[in-house]
């Protein structure tokens, strides 16, 4: 075979791969679509454009579709987030606002979708002052991670990739700080270390906001 | 309003499912970096770079191949003449 038919051959395989996972996610792309209609009216509402219209054609296309839960969780929250901010630009005085509140209303109450979500805010505590306490336990835990058995026999580079992806999916920031110590350490050993670097960083942006990853 | 990284996939869909690759390459990287629970995102969004880069291999083999085919008739045809 060729190298272009190889090619060719690849890129249909490829080709295929993706039009059967859109396929797949024809359902959840309906529910994406429909919350996106939604927040575009949304915006439109709250720079104080007048949305019944479109609202309108929206509850008539996706009405039986949010009553009979064809949404997932997140995207009925979404569709509730985005009701409630429509509903507070809607003119009282006007008789299609009233019928689309009441609408709403309806969905609420029923609990078709969910009450809008408040997050109450604390203020920021005050830095506490035991951070070599901290330190030391980062450490510790750090030692005990590494010393679990898990990595034996492996080379310091891969416990560095596996460091860094439990780094991304995981809560705790020890990991964050674990693959900042083994990148240091493999750097003064000789070793380059630009691409996990630029992963950290990006790993940081993420998990701890842009003002970290500097 | 909706977040940024649903926003994103969801215009990654449908860009594939225009087969707009180069446009959903772009949303891709921007749903996988806000996605970091989510792996798949980052397979389809490997996958897409790899079809874009066979795409323009081919494109750059059929072209080449092209050159060559017209310089070899000439050829052949000025030695017939002759």
């Amino acid at each position: 075979m060729s190298r272009l038919q190889t090619l060719r051959k690849l890129e249909s395989t490829l080709e295929n791969f993706l039009t059967k996972v859109v396929d797949s996610e024809n359902e959840q792309m309906g529910a994406l679509r429909s919350v996106d209609t939604l927040d575009e009216i949304a915006r439109d509402s709250l720079k104080g454009r007048v949305v019944n219209n479109r609202l309108g054609d929206w509850f008539a296309q996706n009405r039986s579709l949010v009553e009979t839960k064809r949404f997932d969780m997140s995207s009925l929250e979404s569709i509730s987030n985005l009701l409630s901010d429509i509903r507070s630009g809607l003119d009282p005085a006007d008789a299609i606002s009233r019928k689309l509140t009441d609408q709403i209303d309806n969905w609420r109450e029923k609990g078709v979708i969910p009450k809008r979500k408040l997050i109450l805010k604390m203020k920021a505590r005050p830095v506490e002052d035991n951070l070599l306490g901290k330190f030391i336990d980062f450490l510790s835990r750090e030692a005990k991670h590494l010393d679990s058995g898990e990595f034996e026999g492996r080379h310091l580079l891969q416990i560095l990739d596996d460091v860094l992806k439990s780094a991304a999916a995981k809560e705790d920031t020890m990991f964050i700080h674990l693959a900042g110590s083994l990148i240091y350490y493999l750097k003064m050993n000789g070793y380059k270390m630009t691409p996990f670097v630029k992963r950290l960083r990006e790993i940081e942006k993420e998990r701890l906001g842009d003002s970290h990853a500097e | 309003m909706l977040n940024d990284a649903d926003k994103a996939y969801y215009r990654a869909l449908q860009a594939l499912k225009e087969k707009d690759y180069r446009a959903a390459a772009g949303f891709l990287k921007n749903a996988e970096n806000q996605f970091a629970e989510k792996p798949e995102i980052r397979i389809l969004s490997e996958a897409t770079e790899l079809l874009l880069a066979v795409k323009d291999e081919i494109y750059e083999l059929e072209n080449e191949t092209i050159e060559i085919e017209e310089i070899l008739i000439n050829g052949q045809e000025t030695e017939f003449r002759g």
